[in-house]
């Protein structure tokens, strides 16, 4: 842990979790200050350094694999169509 | 009480180009979103299509430059909820209250991380990641889409999917630790038999 004040800390008092930093961190959520705490925090924290590298393969791995359906052929076409006819009416 | 949403007055051409300009370079996206809620290539199509049509409808609700993507997701979250959900299927029954018990409590750090390694995860190069992500219930698929998959941010989810923004960051962190568990079953059958780093 860093000697300055967590920036995590919400404003009722409570303390996040590794967690709940982490998941700020990779979902691009974390403040300029989070980042920088985050990043001194993992070089002592075994388990978030771990969980780091694991959750953002994962992120990357989903984002590579599970996005590349492409749209059926004629489907913008046919919402075409169908705004016109319905404009026509 | 519904939230009055204040009209805007487009030409024929302006309504066209809003279409053609920022309605339509996200139907890709909008087509793996619907594929990835019904799982069928014909219902994501008439999902897509609704979708498409109640936008041109509606588009005087739609402010010209402004978040786009994020309006076509809600329109289709909302017509595949209040349509084909319907219609199709029952309804989610995932307890959240028990999810946000679940998240606030001390457990949460300790226990549901599984020992799954990312040299096991590289190494996964069929279906696995895909179907690790149908596996999950509708509305944890859809936060892992929504976040993962098309990089909404918190803000942008709450407001796609009606909830608080406290809910989305509970609901990813389960619906990430369901996935890892999901993950780390599937490592474990491609002969990971010892996942620990």
């Amino acid at each position: 842990m860093t000697n300055s004040v967590n920036p995590f800390i919400l404003a009722d008092g409570k303390k996040p979790s590794c967690m709940e930093m982490l998941q700020l961190i990779l979902d691009g959520e974390a403040t300029a200050g989070q980042q920088e705490y985050f990043r001194t925090h993992m070089d002592k924290c075994a388990p978030c350094f771990k969980s780091y590298n694991l959750d953002n393969t994962i992120k990357e791995l989903l984002k590579t694999r599970c996005c590349g359906d492409s749209v059926p052929a004629g489907l913008i076409e046919q919402i075409r169509n169908q705004i016109s006819q319905n404009q026509a009416s | 009480m519904e939230e009055e949403i204040p009209k805007n007055s487009y030409t024929n051409q302006e309504k066209n180009d809003i279409f053609n300009n920022e309605f339509l370079p996200h139907i890709t996206s909008m087509y793996n979103f619907g594929y990835r809620l019904t799982f069928d290539q014909d219902d994501a199509k008439d999902l897509v299509q609704d979708t498409y049509l109640k936008a041109y409808r509606f588009i005087e609700s739609f402010q010209k430059g402004t978040n786009a993507k994020a309006w076509l997701f809600r329109i289709l979250k909302n017509s595949f909820i209040n349509d084909y959900r319907k219609k199709s299927k029952e309804p989610s029954k995932v307890d959240y209250q028990e999810v946000e018990s679940y998240y606030n409590s001390e457990d949460v750090d300790r226990q549901i991380t599984p020992d799954l390694r990312v040299d096991s995860l590289k190494d996964m190069i069929g279906d696995e990641i895909s179907n690790a992500l149908n596996s999950l219930d509708v509305d944890f698929r859809t936060v892992i889409i929504l976040c993962d998959l098309e990089g909404f941010k918190y803000e942008e989810m709450a407001k796609i999917l009606d909830i608080p923004i406290g809910t989305v960051r509970s609901r990813l962190h389960r619906a990430r630790n369901l996935l890892k568990e999901k993950l780390s079953q599937y490592a474990k059958s491609m002969g990971y038999k010892n996942t620990e780093s």
